[in-house]
């Protein structure tokens, strides 16, 4: 610890010290005051001449000032004899003076160090790890940047240097000097190549580090998140059954209230009790009749996800949620609310079945068509179902007593016997009305609001009012296509139509008075609800239209002839089109993504983004043999739904 | 091989850089924003500990201080930048305790063991200093109290 170097200065301090402490008595005060103020002066200059100078007067007025004085002498000269032993006291505080002066006064200094304290536990860790290069390495490797070019420069001259002297032909020891030097320059140049090579090496792998840290705290965070949504739908549905239990409470509060009113009007009146009670009985169904349809619109609104689910956006596009043995056959129709909401699945066995996407479990079925859905379409709690039967039904799902939320934890895992569970339950008290006006299969439907609009294969459009469930206006297809005026709005025979391929009416979705249809001929046909015309007729594809969709500004349509369109609504005309190997058998698009079956065993997706076309279902990945074609493809804000041959249904995020 | 091969000499943090230099380090650390190297950032806080400025010096400090939490395996060599940087700020006591806790480790360690002797040189003279400023103090005090009391005492 003591270099000589060090205590050298000290000890050469200390020789008038050690020659007289307290020889010298007391003078008068005024001296002494002159004596002092002119060391004080000096302490300014020099330490080592200070502290000589100081602490030899001190002493000398040490008898006159008492033991006080005596006794800071005795101290420093101590101190000053023994320099080793002041420099252990000093050390023991582990501070210099001013340094403690700044510590404790300075609020800028006390934050810093705060700041910068390290604990002892963590001071002492210091594992000793190899690296390709030190801290000061890279340091130095970094900062002569600017200079970087300098030695390029310095290359290129060398190397005309080195041309002139070929040309000069030999060098003296001059420049054999000078290519020595120029050698180790080239030498430190390219250790500096190579500790950059290292950090820039070490800069990835401490990226791909950080990247795989960042994915664990995605997914515990993303876990958090689905616990956090699995929590909001419990809760939303103790919400819902306190409100049930609330009304219930309410209409049996009511009815006693009547009963009361009853026996004290019996009670009064005691003669004419036949009559009494006969308009006691319309009084009362009378309201409750009153009460029923109020009732429904309460529920109506309040069943359903009150929260919106988000934790599909988070999940990788491709990602599957949940795969259901939905039906043992070929779906032929599906669609869904909301996502993690409720999605109700058609089978050609003539089942249409009612599904928690949340849990995944099965509700129960919808019974009443005798023959299979073609189409179906669920909005809130209302469902419409076409079927082959030439029937339409509405269902009210909010009625059915079957409709409870269940926790997940009594989800049984195996789906065959999910299957056998519901096959139990009939969801048959939800039926709300019938529509049967068509004459044969009802091949596609849409509903708004109180209007639905459904196309059949006897080669009308009927126009609903789901109020007074009656049909309001029926368009004939064929003899709005004569009566158009344009060549183009004529029916064609399409070019490729084979016999028994492709609905008559394969899709339609209407807007307010707006009706888009598209038909077997391959013609999109946009119809004015209130005129019962068409005025506008799209032609472009050359095989049947099998899905179509629009949107404020474009019109999506895919057909039997592997095409997907888009149409601008406003022009009339294509705005992109692109295709695929098979038939294109069903679309659905959302804000980014035309999500099409084709007739392999994925989902093709489109992205409207970024223009890429990619793969999602069951056949993207190995096990591409057990997966059967997908027929059915619904998509709502990155939430898919696919319906497959098999009768599998597979949800997927994308 | 060890990092001390490497490492710089106190001498060393006393050549500050060139402001553009400094402004390229700077860039370069807020450029990488909150996902910042460990390099990158020794670079700024070595560069800011070698300037004039006291600020900076702090900072540079706060910067080392932050990597030797965060980098387990950069902490040996931090002992010693953190060490020069609390030398640097006038931390003797903090220099000292990173410098100690660094010969521990490394008791060969030769840019460590002269930035030791001068750590203790600081202290050693800044100590003197502050003795005879205390000492002063006090016999000043104490003159000034003799002279009341002697002058009190004339006065009875």
């Amino acid at each position: 610890m003591d270099s000589p170097s060090q205590s050298g200065h000290p000890r050469s301090s200390s020789p008038p010290l050690d020659a007289s402490p307290r020889s010298v008595s007391d003078t008068e005060p005024n001296v002494l005051g002159n004596v002092i103020t002119r060391d004080l002066n000096r302490i300014q200059r020099t330490v080592a001449a200070t502290a000589n100078h100081l602490i030899a007067p001190l002493a000398e007025g040490a008898q006159a000032s008492g033991h006080y004085q005596s006794a800071m002498g005795d101290l420093s000269k101590q101190l000053a004899k023994r320099p080793s032993l002041q420099k252990r006291m000093l050390s023991l505080n582990h501070r210099s003076p001013s340094e403690l002066m700044r510590s404790r006064l300075s609020t800028s200094e006390i934050q810093h160090r705060a700041l910068t304290h390290v604990p002892e536990e963590m001071l002492h860790n210091v594992p000793n790890y190899e690296h390709s290069y030190s801290l000061f390495q890279g340091f130095q490797a970094t900062i002569p940047e600017e200079s970087d070019g300098e030695g390029r420069k310095h290359r290129h001259r060398r190397r005309d240097g080195k041309h002139k002297s070929l040309e000069g032909g030999g060098g003296g020891p001059a420049s054999l000097a000078a290519m020595d030097r120029e050698k180790t320059a080239l030498k430190r140049q390219l250790e500096l190549l190579a500790i950059r090579k290292n950090m820039a090496s070490s800069e990835i792998r401490e990226i791909d580090q950080k990247i795989s840290n960042l994915h664990q705290m995605r997914d515990i965070v993303f876990d958090r998140l689905a616990g956090l949504e699995q929590e909001e739908v419990e809760i939303e549905h103790e919400i819902i059954s306190v409100e049930n239990k609330m009304e219930d409470l309410e209409d049996e509060l009511e009815l006693a209230a009547i009963e009361e009113n009853t026996r004290r009007g019996a009670s009064t009146d005691d003669g004419s009790n036949a009559d009494d009670t006969a308009a006691d009985e319309g009084f009362m169904s009378e309201s409750i009749y009153a009460k029923l349809p109020q009732k429904k619109v309460r529920k109506r609104n309040r069943r359903g996800r009150i929260s919106t689910a988000v934790l599909h956006e988070h999940l990788e596009p491709g990602h599957k949620i949940r795969e259901i043995s939905a039906h043992e056959d070929t779906i032929t129709a599906l669609d869904f609310d909301v996502p993690f909401g409720t999605m109700v699945t058609a089978s050609v066995d003539d089942s249409v079945r009612v599904w928690d996407l949340n849990s995944g479990r099965c509700y129960g079925s919808l019974e009443g068509h005798i023959a299979s859905v073609r189409c179906l379409q669920v909005e809130d709690n209302l469902v419409a179902t076409g079927s082959a039967d030439a029937s339409i039904r509405l269902w009210d799902l909010s009625k059915a007593d079957a409709f409870k939320y269940s926790p997940p934890s009594t989800v049984v895992d195996d789906d065959a016997e999910i299957v056998e569970n519901f096959k139990v339950q009939s969801m048959a008290d939800c039926h709300v009305m019938t529509l049967g006006s068509h004459v044969d299969e009802v091949t596609a439907l849409y509903f708004q609001g109180d209007t639905l609009v459904s196309g059949s294969a006897d080669k009308t459009l009927r126009q609903w009012d789901l109020v007074k469930g009656r049909c309001v206006q029926t368009l004939d297809v064929l003899w709005a296509a004569a009566q158009s005026s344009m060549d183009e709005g004529k029916w064609r025979s399409p070019a490729i139509r084979a016999p028994g391929e492709g609905d008559f009416i394969g899709a339609l979705q209407c807007f307010d008075a707006a009706l888009a249809c598209g038909t077997a001929d391959g013609m999109v046909r946009l119809w004015d609800l209130r005129s019962g015309q068409v005025h506008r007729s799209l032609v472009g594809h050359t095989g049947a239209v099998t899905a179509l969709q629009f949107d404020d500004v474009h019109l999506v349509t895919g057909s039997l002839d592997r095409s997907i369109r888009i149409w601008d609504l406003r022009t009339g005309t294509i705005y992109d089109a692109y295709g695929y190997e098979n038939p294109v058998t069903s679309m659905q698009f959302d804000t980014r993504r035309i999500v099409s079956a084709a007739g392999v065993p994925v989902a093709k997706i489109y992205d409207k983004t970024d223009g890429r076309h990619w793969d999602c279902g069951a056949g993207a990945t190995e096990d591409a043999i057990n997966a059967a074609v997908v027929d059915r493809v619904r998509v709502k804000d990155g939430y898919l739904v696919e319906g497959r041959r098999d009768g599998m249904v597979g949800v997927w995020a994308c | 091989m060890t990092a001390s091969d490497h490492l710089p000499y106190a001498a060393d943090a006393e050549s500050p850089l060139k402001d553009s230099e400094l402004a390229v380090l700077r860039s370069q650390y807020t450029r990488e924003g909150s996902f910042v190297g460990v390099q990158t950032k020794f670079n700024y806080a070595w560069g800011l500990i070698k300037s004039r400025h006291r600020h900076d010096q702090q900072l540079g400090v706060r910067l080392l201080t932050e990597i030797f939490r965060d980098h387990i395996e950069r902490r040996r060599e931090c002992l010693y930048y953190l060490a020069l940087g609390h030398y640097r700020l006038g931390n003797y006591a903090e220099a000292r305790r990173y410098n100690d806790t660094l010969l521990e480790n490394e008791p060969g360690n030769l840019q460590a063991l002269s930035l030791r002797s001068l750590v203790d040189e600081k202290v050693a003279r800044e100590g003197l200093l502050g003795v005879a400023i205390v000492g002063g103090v006090a016999v000043v005090a104490g003159l000034l109290g003799s002279v009341v009391w002697r002058g009190l005492g004339r006065k009875r």
